[in-house]
């Protein structure tokens, strides 16, 4: 912003207004951003520095927050709830990132097709992600019922005996969660990868063919790499959702039974919001960001090296 | 350049201008001194919740000086929203304690003034006013005391053929009924249970901690949930109540349960008996005999004063009130904790917090509440203990015995293992730690 610089070389005319121009072109840009910059740095980047802040404080929200250093954390490597949300958060990361990427990329495939009647698969694919979460989980719990549930119906058909009783089970609510988060979120990735796909050059497809490659071989070595932009955007999407799970598991199963679905953001959620140990709870947030932060940062730099 | 300078001021100006009219927003009136003076006091749900408008009306009507107006809250977000308002300075004069947990929060916060004055004047006949003292100072006083009943339904008793509640019933006798329901309901071929268990710690855990004498939340040892939870599986193992996988999964609500007659006895607050009567009017409810009795309990001995459990609903004044403002206040505070108030609220089918006799005619005036001679003796007589005793640690630990419920409900864990597990996150968790 500042373009007049004291002791700078001699001003001709022309550059006064070169420079003029420049300035005002500058400001005229910053002008369009500040609104949004505003909010930004009032709703968004404050509170995450005064996070920062806090998670090394003892705080109830009311009065000074007091400075306790790294009390916090150091509570949080013998806090046994907390490496439950943490293995716990891990889990659901571990089949939801998979899960989703491979279902969301097979219905791109299947719905890239010229196919009848292709927008409407496309667009009832997309569904889940638009319905409201409240009604997916009261959904989701009725299909899971264990005695009356169609899911265990279904499986009956198949033989299976002794089903599992899904969210109303310590082994169970974990893996039922987990398909509800594939089933709600494939929609939108799909989406993604459609959007990847078009820019498939279909000429290395027509030359992978004439060349004698299989469907598979053509998938392999053509679709996939030309795909790896979308592919590694997906991902980290993926990941940071994945890892900052939060309105599913507490409107589905609101962390239990027990704590066999407790996540980090609902662990944080209980900490701060319900026990009022903002302090505690902005540690657990810090721990969170960094897991986020590091996962991101490794995946760019595989990423990096596998374009170079 | 020349041209830049307008454009800069005007962005300037409108951003000055912006801010001067947020910074206008949130200037505050003048103090009244002397003469009229009005109060601001917290609320949720208005329109569906007609408990505040019946006290500032019977206060006005006694104060024509005093004018209460209300701030309205999401009722599902209130707390939160009420500490925020708190701590930005901007929460009204009186607000209401929804609940005994965040109490301690408000209090510890220095966000409410000293009323023990107040509670001085008030005798000993307010139920739950000992809650809001800490340290033999009194921080808010109770308008309501709700207590959990046996709601039963008289007719699927008598199609039943078994002997309704009594004053006495012992839980062996609560078991023996449930027993005699499920088997005749069953041979009838009703579709309904003995009983509904609602999913909520409250449930099991409330009336363990209020009746076994010794249990204390803060001790960390949960031993003394173990003959409830105990019952509560085998209740339904024997099928004589919907199982919790099933309650959850299905997101059971106990209203229709027992309004619509799926279950013959439910344990539930006394807030249930102004909603029953409200849903069998519209016709959410079906239409059916009932009743209340006292909770279960250990033994007959407890014949003079059933134990049963329920948080109050308390009014506190805002530590940052106007000077000018504070006797208004208390005032209304009297007032509320008082009969005056009571048998306005009773009037709609609340239980306030003073059960005297005009209070309790005026309950039982209400079109629908139940009159016979059983349900006034649970309505009137009952020692009522705190769900979340206060102190600063009830919170966090009422939060681990929610997990531990959902844990033994849902047969995830064996009773006493869970009780074990629970003991010991709260020692490591919160009990040593602080």
């Amino acid at each position: 912003m500042s373009t007049t610089t004291a002791g700078g070389p001699p001003r001709t005319g022309a550059g006064r207004t070169k420079r003029g121009h420049r300035a005002l072109r500058s400001l005229q840009g910053v002008s369009f951003v500040l609104p949004n910059f505003l909010g930004f740095g009032l709703l968004t980047l404050g509170p995450v520095v005064a996070l920062f802040y806090i998670s090394f404080t003892n705080w109830n929200v009311f009065g000074t927050a007091k400075w306790i250093g790294l009390d916090n954390f150091t509570r949080l490597l013998k806090d046994a709830s907390f490496h439950t949300a943490l293995l716990n958060t891990l889990y659901y990361s571990a089949f939801h990132i998979p899960l989703t990427l491979a279902v969301s990329l097979g219905l791109a495939l299947l719905l890239n097709r010229k196919l009848r009647g292709v927008a409407f698969f496309r667009t009832a694919a997309f569904f889940p992600y638009i319905t409201s979460i409240v009604a997916i989980a009261i959904a989701w719990n009725l299909l899971f019922s264990r005695d009356a549930g169609p899911v265990n119906q279904v499986l009956g058909l198949f033989g299976v005996d002794d089903p599992p009783g899904w969210t109303a089970s310590s082994d169970w609510a974990m893996p039922a969660v987990i398909i509800v988060g594939v089933w709600r979120e494939m929609g939108y990735y799909m989406l993604l990868f459609l959007a990847g796909l078009q820019t498939v050059p279909p000429e290395l497809h027509e030359a992978a063919r004439i060349d004698g490659a299989s469907a598979w071989q053509r998938f392999r070595n053509v679709t996939l790499p030309c795909l790896r932009p979308t592919t590694f955007f997906v991902t980290v999407m993926l990941t940071i959702g994945s890892f900052k799970v939060f309105d599913l598991i507490l409107v589905m199963t609101n962390g239990g039974p027990g704590q066999s679905t407790l996540v980090l953001s609902q662990y944080i959620y209980q900490k701060g919001l319900v026990e009022n140990r903002f302090g505690y709870a902005s540690a657990i947030s810090v721990v969170l960001f960094a897991l986020c932060m590091v996962v991101t940062v490794v995946q760019f730099a595989v990423n990096r090296r596998r374009n170079a | 350049m020349r041209h830049r300078h307008p454009r800069w001021t005007a962005i300037a100006a409108a951003v000055t201008a912006l801010t001067l009219t947020a910074t206008a927003c949130g200037a505050d009136e003048p103090a009244d001194s002397g003469g009229p003076v009005t109060l601001t006091m917290s609320a949720w749900s208005l329109k569906t919740t007609p408990e505040f408008q019946k006290l500032a009306e019977a206060f006005q009507a006694q104060n024509p000086e005093v004018k209460v107006e209300f701030k309205e809250y999401d009722a599902a977000n209130y707390d939160t929203q009420l500490t925020a308002d708190l701590a930005a300075g901007s929460a009204p004069d009186l607000y209401v304690l929804k609940n005994l947990k965040n109490f301690i929060t408000y209090q510890s916060g220095e966000q409410l003034l000293d009323v023990s004055d107040v509670a001085g004047g008030l005798g000993n006949d307010v139920n739950g006013l000992g809650n809001y003292k800490v340290d033999g100072v009194t921080y808010a006083v109770p308008y309501r005391q709700d207590s959990w009943y046996l709601y039963y339904n008289k007719d699927l008793f008598t199609a039943a053929g078994v002997t309704p509640p009594s004053e006495t019933w012992t839980w062996a006798e609560y078991e023996k009924a449930s027993a005699d329901l499920t088997a005749a309901l069953k041979a009838a071929g009703s579709p309904a249970k003995a009983a509904y268990q609602h999913t909520w710690q409250s449930t099991v855990q409330g009336l363990a901690l209020a009746q076994t004498s010794g249990a204390d939340l803060g001790s960390g040892d949960y031993g003394y949930l173990a003959p409830y939870y105990k019952r509560a599986l085998e209740q339904q193992k024997a099928g004589a109540q919907v199982d919790y996988g099933t309650a959850t999964t299905n997101t059971l609500q106990y209203q229709a349960q027992f309004g619509t007659q799926q279950a013959a006895m439910m344990l539930m607050g006394s807030w249930y008996v102004a909603t029953l009567i409200a849903q069998q009017k519209k016709g959410d409810a079906q239409a059916f005999q009932w009743g209340f009795a006292p909770a279960p309990q250990t033994d007959a001995g407890a014949k003079d004063k059933p134990v049963t459990f329920g948080d109050p609903t308390g009014i506190g004044i805002n530590a940052a009130i106007d000077e000018g403002k504070v006797a208004a206040a208390k005032k209304f505070l009297t007032f509320a904790a008082g009969e005056g108030a009571a048998t306005a609220l009773a009037s709609i089918g609340i239980t306030p917090a003073t059960l005297t006799e005009p209070v309790v005619k005026a309950y039982f005036g209400v079109e629908g509440v139940p009159g016979d001679e059983l349900s006034k003796f649970a309505f009137t007589t009952h020692d009522t203990r705190a769900e979340n005793p206060v102190s600063p640690q009830t919170a966090a630990l009422q939060n681990i015995l929610q997990e531990t419920h959902s844990a033994i409900m849902s047969e995830s864990t064996p009773v006493d293992d869970a009780l074990r597990q629970a003991g010991e996150r709260a020692r490591s968790e919160v009990l040593e730690s602080k």
